[in-house]
């Protein structure tokens, strides 16, 4: 059994679909349980009081990497009917910078919002309807921003080809990286604003 | 009584089996602002039609009488809504509520949350994805787009954060 499994015809596109609830289940469930529905708790890491948010995303980009990686390494998935990701680095650079602003002031992002939503908070229900607007204004004002947001497309781009090294290699520095960022943020935090 | 919540590299690890699953099953990654943007799209599309269906970046979504709504984030964007509400239910954190810090009134926290949910609805579209579909995923791709974003996201959230101060602390 090689991944992915409904590109191989291993799974029927229905199938696939009942995976995609079943792990939007599991994702909802996580975030609830890390603390992601407070907003609070989400606009803390840009005062460095609570870190969390950072330690968490740092780890599951570690594990998933480890598991896309690992699995390709046992032949377990095979890549050439992956999809990739493509990199556009100064829309993205720009994105990022509008979004953290955004998260700054609203208190969360897409994902938190709509775990935060069906807990009763009325701030991420707001939110929410604010982001349908704003990907509104994107859409319908598109041939405003077409130009720049389709330059730099740099196809896949991925840090091993970057820096000219074996991927394994990558995913061992992106893990020392998650580690060290952790630890140094929780230090800050507990420089501070004290040790809970 | 209010469950405690999950250790951060706990968290973190559940969340990225979940990644790998989808890598696994589907050779893709997980997100959450492409199924909000459909959504966009198709309540737009009710009301507004012609205007929808003219926008050279929504009319693709429906093209052929495709259906917006029939991808496979919005189905696990449903997914999402059922796990975090059995979630907030057995943890004891469900509440009709609004967060916010001790300095401000619950009517100015709703205005930043309105300000802040438009500004990171039109970058999660300059960006092509989110926290979830492009920052996480991207990065255990290990693409260098994702993890621009990733860092420009900390980078706009900190050159900010003194100025909204007061809602939060």
């Amino acid at each position: 059994m090689i991944g992915p499994l409904v590109k191989n015809s291993i799974i029927s596109g229905g199938v696939n679909t009942v995976f995609a609830v079943l792990i939007g289940v599991l994702f909802g469930y996580a975030l609830q349980r890390s603390g992601f529905t407070n907003s609070k708790k989400i606009a803390g890491v840009f005062y460095m009081k609570d870190v969390d948010v950072p330690i968490v995303m740092f780890t599951a980009i570690v594990t998933a990497a480890i598991g896309l990686w690992g699995l390709s390494l046992v032949g377990l998935i095979d890549l050439s009917k992956f999809y990739f990701l493509p990199s556009y680095l100064i829309p993205m650079v720009v994105g990022g910078l509008i979004f953290g602003v955004g998260m700054a002031v609203g208190g969360f992002c897409p994902g938190t919002s709509l775990a935060s939503m069906v807990t009763g908070k009325i701030d991420a229900m707001v939110f929410v309807g604010g982001f349908l607007l704003g990907s509104l204004i994107f859409g319908d004002f598109y041939p405003l921003w077409e130009k720049f947001y389709n330059s730099n497309s740099n196809g896949t781009w991925r840090i091993d080809q970057l820096l000219n090294i074996n991927v394994g290699f990558a995913v061992l520095i992106i893990t020392l990286l998650a580690i060290l960022g952790s630890l140094g943020m929780r230090k800050l935090q507990y420089k501070f604003w004290g040790q809970k | 009584m209010k469950k405690e919540l999950w250790n951060p590299i706990f968290g973190g690890v559940m969340i990225g089996i979940a990644m790998t699953l989808t890598f696994f099953i589907s050779g893709r990654g997980l997100g959450v602002s492409g199924a909000l943007t459909a959504v966009a799209a198709w309540l737009q599309n009710l009301f507004l039609p012609s205007v929808t269906q003219s926008s050279k970046y929504f009319s693709k979504l429906f093209e052929n009488g495709a259906n917006p709504l029939d991808d496979y984030l919005v189905f696990m964007a449903i997914g999402i809504l059922i796990g975090s509400f059995i979630a907030g239910i057995v943890s004891g954190d469900s509440k009709i509520e609004v967060l916010k810090g001790p300095n401000i009134s619950s009517k100015g926290r709703l205005w930043y949350a309105l300000a802040g949910g438009v500004l990171v609805g039109y970058a999660a579209r300059m960006a092509r994805g989110c926290t979830s579909g492009q920052a996480l995923v991207g990065g255990a791709e290990l693409s260098v787009g994702s993890w621009a974003f990733m860092f420009s996201i900390f980078a706009g959230g900190f050159a900010v954060a003194y100025f909204v101060r007061r809602q939060w602390i």
